[in-house]
């Protein structure tokens, strides 16, 4: 069981990872280590260590004007492509896409 | 003063000597902490000292012990808040010395990190968000949105001039094409039937099959989701190829399947783990053994006390029988609606030159009354559509007969109760009023068998069909002898199934190769006036010829 999940895991990163646009993902541990990535290392730890310091800067927004609330998910769009980053207590997940090619 | 008993008495005590002894002290260290009480934290902190009083006893000392932990813990929780606030810029320098010492604890946290759940939860929202912004245009064309420009865009002005030209030329109804719903499950398998569910109505179950090929390949269901066109939300793999599907009204998650062995299952799309075919007809003694052709689910007749009405899934096979399946427990049980027995004009044709072994007429298709569920339309091989009652299981109610072809698909008219179309392998489309025998409009536009005719459930006066090659939709108000809008398949794609879009003028189109196409009906005119009495008055003006 935990087979099929692990490898209905594995599939969906994946297809998130050859997904047109998609220039990089990375999953980032709670030490904001990222432990698996498209992109070369350095490239991840910079991103890995910037947005987690903006996540956590935007759940505390949230949270500040209503503590019952929470962040879900957080996307940045730039001129040249979008962020989207999925928040969560252990990790970090963020994808960054083109989206008008 | 003159007293003898005092005297005066001089001391002196031996002062030691002075030593000097030099200790050392590891270096106290002293750190600034800063803390900014959000009002978050407080909540939090609030919260978790809820919850500690509740397994303590609520004595006065213990309670001030409790504020002073608290207190304790606030103080942690906003030094660790206020070091990884305002030390963001040594995190990364913390990173790169942890990444090196402690590649184990990276492994095992990527492991505990994938199996979780939220983490599965992140990566399906993440899909659809990426799935969403490429797909962000034609999906706001499905909803009606109108198409904002982007205007970071790097599509060059060049081509902005041909698509205005362009824009003049296409005022005649049209049908554009959005996208498809294909996935290398799917390709290259031949689509037998679709079905939207009636609950979450962006939910879309499609069968594929294909019954008269040898490879081995077994036959799939899959349901997408209109928030990932790329990927199925769910796969089934079944043993016989799939016919027929049918979403159930009443419990939303059940899906009903029809199969060309003649098996009827239950599937629970809910979830993704637990066992979802939940019932089967493989250990009733009274099943089908030849194809289920349609399945479709109905409304029970209430009871007398008028308690809720359950439902039964009915299904038409080619054994002639028509059957009611009931659910209960963990099987499915039939009853006989009604046999299809041969006609007597065929009969006499045919007893000297054929050899037939069941006096029964294969049905292909079934479609209740969309009012009154104790009546309903069976189209047989024969070419007869039957009105029957599931009261009546021994005669039919009525015979509409003009097809000389197998009926492929009867469908009430959701608008006007009384009308129905039914379509034929002999080329033709015929239009029917419930009292009249004879067709009130036939119409016929290629020379190829019709596979299916839908209604539109938007406009009273539209419908579509497919033969195959081409996908036509006719709009009675506009002509009664051509259909409005003719689309081509692709060489060498064979069309196979139709199925409309509830509230916008979208189709769908489903073919051998695999792929569910959505179109738009561009440029479709509405008419003014009820739904109804456009019909009636297409079909008065029709009769009256």
């Amino acid at each position: 069981m935990a087979g099929t999940e692990h490898a209905e895991v594995e599939e969906t990163l994946k297809r998130i990872e050859v997904h047109k646009g998609v220039i990089g993902t990375i999953v980032v541990n709670a030490e904001g280590i990222p432990i698996r990535t498209t992109l070369d290392f350095s490239t991840a730890v910079q991103y890995a260590g910037l947005l987690r310091t903006l996540t956590i800067m935007a759940r505390s927004t949230v949270r500040d004007i209503d503590p019952q609330n929470d962040l879900t998910c957080l996307r940045i769009r730039s001129k040249k492509h979008e962020i989207l980053v999925a928040p969560e207590n252990d990790f970090l997940l963020i994808v960054i896409q083109n989206p008008c090619e | 003063m003159g007293n003898d008993k005092y005297v005066v008495r001089p001391m002196q005590t031996f002062s030691g000597a002075p030593k000097n002894k030099q200790i050392q002290t590891d270096n106290i260290g002293v750190v600034e902490e800063g803390t900014t009480a959000t009002i978050w934290d407080i909540f939090d902190s609030f919260c978790v000292q809820n919850e500690t009083p509740e397994s303590e006893k609520a004595d006065y000392l213990e309670t001030t012990v409790n504020t002073s932990k608290g207190q304790e813990k606030i103080g942690e929780k906003s030094s660790s808040s206020s070091t990884t606030v305002s030390t963001g810029c040594t995190i990364s320098s913390m990173s790169e010395m942890e990444m090196s010492g402690n590649s184990l604890n990276v492994e095992s946290d990527s492991q505990l990190i994938m199996s979780s759940e939220s983490f599965q939860h992140s990566l399906l929202v993440m899909e659809r968000s990426i799935v969403a912004n490429t797909f962000q245009p034609k999906l706001a064309a499905y909803r009606q949105l109108p198409i904002p420009e982007d205007p970071d865009s790097t599509v060059k002005p060049g081509i902005k001039v041909q698509s205005e030209e362009g824009e003049e030329s296409s005022l005649s109804p049209t049908l554009e094409r959005l996208w498809a719903f294909t996935c290398e499950l799917s390709r290259g398998r031949n689509i037998t039937s679709m079905a939207w569910n009636k609950e979450n109505l962006d939910l879309l179950a499609v069968g594929y099959g294909d019954w008269d090929s040898r490879t081995e390949k077994p036959s799939l269901i899959c349901c997408w989701s209109l928030k990932n066109p790329m990927w199925p939300e769910r796969v089934f793999y079944c043993q016989s190829c799939v016919t027929s599907l049918d979403f159930s009204s009443n419990n939303p998650n059940q899906l009903g399947v029809g199969m060309y062995d003649g098996t009827v299952a239950i599937y629970n799309v809910q979830s993704r783990n637990n066992v979802t075919c939940i019932a089967n007809s493989r250990e009733c003694s009274n099943k089908h053994l030849h194809p289920v052709w349609q399945v479709n689910w109905t409304k029970k007749e209430t009871t007398l006390s008028g308690m809720d009405r359950g439902e039964a899934l009915v299904a038409v096979a080619a054994d002639g029988r028509i059957t009611k399946w009931l659910f209960s427990g963990n099987s499915l049980d039939c009853i006989d609606l009604m046999k299809l027995k041969k006609s007597q004009h065929f009969k006499k044709n045919t007893v000297e030159t054929d050899v037939i072994i069941s006096p029964m007429t294969p049905g292909l298709c079934v479609d209740f009354h969309p009012t009154d569920s104790s009546i309903y339309l069976t189209g047989t091989c024969e070419g007869l559509i039957q009105k029957c009652s599931i009261f009546n299981s021994q005669n039919f109610l009525d015979t509409y007969k003009k097809h000389f072809c197998p009926v492929n698909h009867v469908e009430w008219s959701p608008f006007s109760s009384d009308v129905f179309l039914s379509c034929s392998s002999d080329w033709t489309i015929q239009l029917w009023k419930q009292d009249l025998f004879t067709p009130v409009l036939s119409v016929t536009s290629s020379q190829r068998a019709v596979l299916a005719v839908r209604w539109s459930p938007n406009s009273s006066t539209v419908f579509a069909a497919i033969n195959g090659r081409q996908v036509e939709i006719w709009d009675l108000t506009l002509s009664i002898r051509h259909p409005t809008i003719v689309h081509h398949a692709a060489a060498g794609v064979r069309l196979t199934s139709l199925l409309f879009v509830k509230g916008n003028d979208c189709v769908l189109v489903g073919d051998s190769e695999g792929q569910v196409t959505v179109y738009q009906l561009k440029n479709l005119s509405v008419g003014e006036g009820k739904q109804v009495d456009r019909l009636n008055d297409i079909i008065h003006s029709a009769v009256s010829w």
